[in-house]
């Protein structure tokens, strides 16, 4: 199997490269090394993705190296290959490597590229450890590996405070996800004694479960949710998401877009026969993800930062897929990962392009009008557009509704109507997005006020491009990816056309062998394999068709003809809901004051005092002390030789004196 | 033939000189010398003990002694000089490095 360790390898050769021995060489050079690596680790992926369907998408292992091997701890470089990692390995080096080649023509500007394309490889090489490994163990190496990697290239501005704070902040909050990833990484061992995804399969696939088995279970998927949270940005640890925009806009589209902020939703569909069993912690997920898609689309209809309503809305989108997980139609949430993953890093790339043509202003009220100067851009944009906001027949308005229809038959219908509204915010700030964007009178005047993120980078920049004025299209090496992305947005729908309509819901049925209801639980999920009245399918797709052209059209009405005239009106009629909202429902205020501010003062307190008064004061105090007994007796030193011999004889004498009487 | 007390008297005269000596002068080469004084009143008691009992182990001792003296005596003048070239005296009433 060499396409697999090409494939797996072909990134680290490539970071590897670009870090250590091409530092100096030109950035043409580190560009294609990076973007070589993951073409071969592409091309060799769909080579294990042919075989793999060849073999009959049966799940293949192969093992690379023994790595924790401690008595009943047995903890291999293994990986699997099935119809999930399979699919998974084809969006991550897919999407990866045009990422890749657009990154090149956003960075020119950079005089540091090959450390941005290590970075990036190296993230890719993570991410296959992550989605690849057949046990937790590896795949808490690739995880924490991600984390790495996007908190180096969130902070990849790092002389600029902002940029370096926002990738802490990406770090530690999701250090709190991880505690509870390895939490439930433990809790698995200590009840199964084993990590091996295969293994865990068969075990809990042979039923015959006790009781404190099922219970633990509860608590390992619940801690494994945790962990999901932190990864894939959910209530209430999505804040990091938001603040990772620092970096550039690649970055956002690759890690947190299309394949990091996943890995959340990959893991839990790993393990769905565990999430199965715990029908309390599925109730948690779906509640949770229903939650921040709505919580975050709202956010995401006042944002002006371009990056921050994508964010925002890759925020919800994940909800979107985590509410899926929770009515347990692992399915439909991993199919809205990937057609999410094609329109979203089209969406953050063509934000990329429209941020490099307005020369690094990110404000969408200073742009406007741009479909004149960038033709090219406005289509593909408006393809993601479309894709994310459900119009049929473009990739979004499946998946989304594959997965409002499970929510509806799983959840209810007040879990529905979060999904519901939520996908009507997603249409009101998409089209709002792009009508401020694209449409209406050109709005960006001179190089006057940058935004601030990029205060140093765009000094640069204002140097360079002094002659140009107007916004201007980008090279073919930036668009053509973007048109790649376009396409499938438009057509990876069609693999998850739903029986009602008359087609095979192909998506669903590729990934049916990696789903398993445990026997234990099959009554509990016995809806999701239940008929239903083809009438209410349709009548809820109906519904959101309606609701997504309702919220369309009052953006276009509201926003069609610029700003100005709308944003009195909200900010007059409803005061208190547009300063909440666009304040992120201070969210961040309430962690700074709740939590981060009290670590502070802890931190302050165990420094100033504990350590200061306590700690040095004891070690000091005992140097103090004998300082203090050595002075009061220091007279006695006289520094004489003689005195210090007639002592030595005085005692000397004394001693033996004792020993003769005695 | 002179009994063994007698060499232990002696012995003892010797080492009470040494020990005033190496007590109360003030030059360092005369402190030196009573310190030799000191260890040879010791090797006058081996010698002659080892005699009286008959025993070799008291010649030998002497002999150790007398090659770690010369080490001694070495070491210690050479550091006398060292001194003398730094400070100029040999006067230990001068020489009070260790004053506390």
């Amino acid at each position: 199997m060499t396409a697999l360790w090409i494939m797996l390898l072909a990134p680290l050769v490539g970071a590897a490269l670009n870090g250590l021995l091409l530092r100096k060489s030109p950035k043409i050079v580190s560009h294609l090394v990076a973007v070589g690596a993951m073409t071969v680790s592409f091309a060799a992926a769909v080579s294990v993705f042919l075989n793999m369907l060849k073999n009959g998408g049966e799940p293949q292992t192969y093992l690379a190296f023994e790595w924790l091997d401690a008595g009943g701890f047995h903890a291999p470089f293994k990986y699997i290959v099935d119809r999930l990692s399979g699919l998974m390995m084809l969006v991550v080096t897919g999407i990866g490597t045009l990422i890749h080649i657009y990154a090149g023509g956003y960075m020119h500007e950079e005089s540091t590229t090959y450390r941005f394309f290590t970075y990036l490889n190296l993230f890719v090489f993570m991410m296959l450890q992550l989605v690849m490994g057949d046990n937790l163990m590896v795949m808490f190496v690739g995880w924490e590996g991600v984390g790495l990697c996007s908190y180096l290239l969130i902070g990849y501005w790092f002389h600029d405070d902002n940029n370096a704070a926002a990738g802490m902040k990406a770090f530690l909050v999701n250090r709190i996800g991880d505690i509870g990833f390895l939490f439930g990484i433990f809790l698995t061992y200590r009840h199964f004694g084993t990590v091996s995804f295969s293994e865990l399969r068969e075990m809990i696939g042979a039923g015959a479960l006790d009781a404190v088995k099922l219970g633990a279970i509860g608590w390992i998927t619940l801690c494994l949710f945790v962990g999901a949270t932190g990864k894939s940005a959910q209530l209430p640890l999505y804040v990091w998401l938001p603040d990772a925009m620092a970096g550039p806009t690649p970055v956002s589209a690759l890690i947190h877009a299309a394949t990091m902020v996943t890995a959340g939703i990959y893991m839990m569909t790993r393990l769905n026969f565990m999430f199965y069993l715990a029908p309390m912690t599925m109730q948690i997920i779906a509640i949770v993800g229903a939650m921040t898609a709505l919580f975050a689309a709202t956010i995401a209809l006042v944002q002006s930062d371009i990056k921050k309503v994508l964010a925002y809305s890759t925020v919800s989108q994940l909800g979107y897929m985590v509410l899926a997980c929770g009515v347990g139609a692992f399915e439909a949430g991993v199919f809205h990962l990937f057609t999410h993953a094609c329109f979203k890093a089209l969406m953050f790339l063509g934000a990329g392009s429209v941020i490099v043509a307005m020369h690094h202003e990110q404000d969408m009220f200073k742009m406007g009008g741009l479909r004149k100067y960038m033709p090219v851009t406005h289509a593909v944009f408006l393809v993601g557009v479309l894709a994310i906001i459900g119009m049929p027949p473009f990739a979004g308005f499946f998946s989304k509704d594959e997965i409002l229809w499970k929510a509806y038959i799983g959840g209810g219908p007040v879990i529905w109507g979060l999904g519901a509204v939520a996908a009507g915010c997603t249409s009101f700030y998409m089209v709002r997005l792009l009508c401020l964007t694209f449409y209406g009178e050109h709005r960006g005047g001179g190089h006057g006020d940058h935004h601030d993120a990029h205060a140093v980078h765009a000094k640069k920049e204002h140097h360079d491009h002094s002659s140009h004025h107007e916004p201007h299209e980008t090279g073919p090496d930036m668009w053509g990816p973007l048109v790649i992305l376009a396409i499938m947005s438009a057509g990876v729908g069609f693999l998850g056309v739903p029986h009602v309509l008359g087609g095979h819901n192909i998506f669903e049925e590729y990934l049916k062998p990696v789903i398993m209801i445990p026997e234990a639980a099959k009554e509990h999920w016995e809806f999701l394999e239940a008929s239903y009245s083809h009438s209410l399918e349709i009548g809820l797709m109906v519904a959101s068709v309606v609701i997504m052209i309702m919220a369309s059209g009052t953006a276009i009405v509201l926003y069609g003809r610029g700003p100005a005239a709308v944003l009195g009106k909200w900010k007059a009629s409803l005061p208190r809901v547009y300063d909440t909202l666009s304040n992120k429902y201070y969210v961040d205020e309430f962690y700074f004051a709740n939590i981060v501010q009290p670590v502070r003062d802890t931190a302050e307190f165990l420094w100033s005092f504990v350590d200061v008064k306590i700690v040095d004061g004891a070690v000091n105090g005992v140097g103090e002390m004998c300082k203090f007994i050595a002075g009061s007796v220091s007279f006695k030193m006289t520094g004489s030789v003689h005195r210090h011999a007639m002592v030595l004889v005085v005692g000397l004498v004394c001693l033996l004196s004792v020993l003769v009487i005695n | 033939m002179v009994p063994v007390e007698f060499y232990f008297m002696l012995a003892c005269v010797i080492f009470t000189l040494g020990l005033f000596g190496a007590l109360f002068r003030r030059n360092i080469i005369m402190v030196l010398m009573s310190i030799e004084l000191m260890l040879n009143a010791v090797n006058l008691v081996f010698v002659a003990a080892g005699r009286s009992i008959g025993n070799l182990d008291g010649q030998i001792m002497v002999l150790f002694v007398i090659t770690v003296a010369a080490c001694e005596a070495a070491v210690g003048l050479a550091m006398v000089i060292a001194l003398f070239r730094k400070y100029g005296t040999v006067n230990t009433d001068i020489l009070r490095l260790l004053r506390g």
